[in-house]
């Protein structure tokens, strides 16, 4: 074998291991099945973090080897398309959108508190485990908050022939998939947000809303922590 | 290596292929609840208890039972698990998932589940518990490798334990059918002169035989018949 292809195929299979150890992941937007379940009749607005549209965790395992797993816009998608099924009328605010002057019913705000996983070393197992604890804040049509809810979702996927870095995936997902299976299951009941059906700005009240409180020098933001579950 | 040493060691390494593959010791039981049968038109689905719950039954034994169970002219109509658990969304998750079968009459009152079972005519669902470990191994085993070849010497062995149970439910009575078990223990060898000759013991694999066996004989034998 000649030098080039030496090289050639010494860097391939040097690559290959590498590969093998499964330190960076990447996870594609996972699709959610279509629910069973009874749509909320009501018009929401949803107001992404900034971080849902490129969420990379990174962590350094003691005596192992450093992680570093990208969601991308995993997030994003999850909740688009949750909220889609839960809700009969969506709109996802672009970041300057003001959602006083959306004719929506209420305002949900979810975020990411925090992102953890064990690998199959730490767990003395042949698995990964993923938790992901979302955060969901809802508001009414006025901004005031209504509900603070801590979503804590556990996904777990045994490592297979196809390597690590599939099965972390594999966890990711089904991490977001629980969450997922949580609030449709939970989210009426612990936010009451079909209390707020029908209370939707009409496409002029909200101006005046808005011209309202410019002058009583108020924040249209909601405060923190008015209610937490 | 001389013709003579390739001629000897080649009937040794048959012989030890022959004489088998490791020591398998199996025992499956079953508990009938009530009388049980399958018409052609209906189907089973196999899934894995939440490991929320902590079980661990891997996603290949699951297959492995889905294949047997459906395999041949006696098989049996099985939906694929995950086709069934997405069907169902998110009713069949780990975290919402029915526990016991007292739960299954509110599961059928939510929006459109009694139907979507009904589309895939699915009459029984067994949920499986359990795993395979590695539960003993000793001996110890070397290889050596020089400029005029190597080997290995030595003798290793271990053993793996494959326990697993399986609820049958019953979706038109809404009711436990029964109870299938598959403890199976195998011990695996790998003596080495020379060449390592392993006598492996498929301990899982035999576990989806003996267990998918009894649960074929369980769902399709009436015994009101």
């Amino acid at each position: 074998m000649n030098s080039p292809k030496r090289t050639l195929v010494f860097g391939l299979l040097a690559s290959g291991l590498l590969a093998g150890c499964g330190g960076n992941v990447t996870l594609k937007a996972p699709t959610i099945p279509e629910p069973l379940l009874e749509q909320i009749d009501m018009s929401v607005g949803v107001r992404m973090p900034e971080n849902f549209e490129h969420f990379v965790h990174e962590e350094e395992i003691y005596g192992s080897q450093s992680w570093s797993i990208d969601l991308g816009r995993s997030n994003a998608a999850l909740f688009e398309q949750l909220f889609a099924y839960m809700f009969s009328r969506v709109v996802v605010l672009a970041p300057g959108d003001d959602p006083q002057l959306m004719p929506i019913d209420a305002l949900i705000e979810p975020s990411i508190d925090a992102f953890e996983f064990s690998t199959p070393e730490q767990s003395n197992t042949e698995a990964f485990a993923v938790w992901i604890r979302y955060r969901v804040k809802v508001y009414d049509p006025e901004g005031k908050l209504v509900s603070n809810w801590p979503v804590a979702a556990y996904g777990k996927s045994q490592t297979t022939m196809l390597g690590d870095s599939e099965a972390l995936q594999q966890a990711a997902v089904l991490a977001m998939r629980d969450a997922a299976a949580l609030m449709i299951m939970k989210f009426d009941n612990v936010t009451r947000i079909s209390s707020l059906a029908g209370g939707a700005s009409q496409p002029t009240s909200p101006l005046l809303r808005r011209q309202q409180s410019t002058e009583a020098g108020e924040q249209a933001a909601a405060p923190e922590g008015a209610t937490s579950e | 290596m001389s013709n003579r040493l390739v001629a000897i060691r080649i009937p040794l390494i048959l012989a030890a292929a022959m004489l088998g593959s490791g020591c398998i010791t199996s025992t499956v039981m079953d508990a009938r609840t009530s009388n049980t049968g399958i018409s052609a038109d209906e189907s089973i689905v196999i899934m894995a208890k939440s490991y929320h719950l902590g079980n661990e039954t891997e996603r290949k034994y699951i297959r492995c039972i889905e294949d047997r169970l459906g395999r041949g002219r006696e098989g049996l109509n099985v939906i694929p698990h995950d086709q069934f658990v997405d069907s169902l969304f998110p009713w069949f998750e780990p975290r919402t998932a029915p526990a016991e079968t007292k739960n299954l009459a509110k599961l059928m009152d939510r929006p459109g589940v009694a139907d979507a079972i009904a589309a895939q005519g699915v009459r029984y669902i067994i949920w499986l518990d359990g795993d395979t470990d590695r539960v003993a191994g000793g001996g110890s085993l070397s290889c050596a490798a020089g400029p005029g070849g190597g080997g290995c010497f030595g003798f290793a062995w271990w053993q793996k334990d494959a326990d697993y149970d399986a609820s049958i439910w019953d979706l038109r009575e809404l009711e436990s059918s029964g109870t299938v078990s598959a403890d199976v223990s195998g011990t695996s060898f790998m003596p080495a002169l020379v060449i390592p000759i392993p006598m492996i013991a498929r301990t899982q694999a035999r576990a989806c035989k003996t267990l998918a066996d009894q649960l074929h004989n369980f769902i399709v034998q009436d015994e009101s018949a």
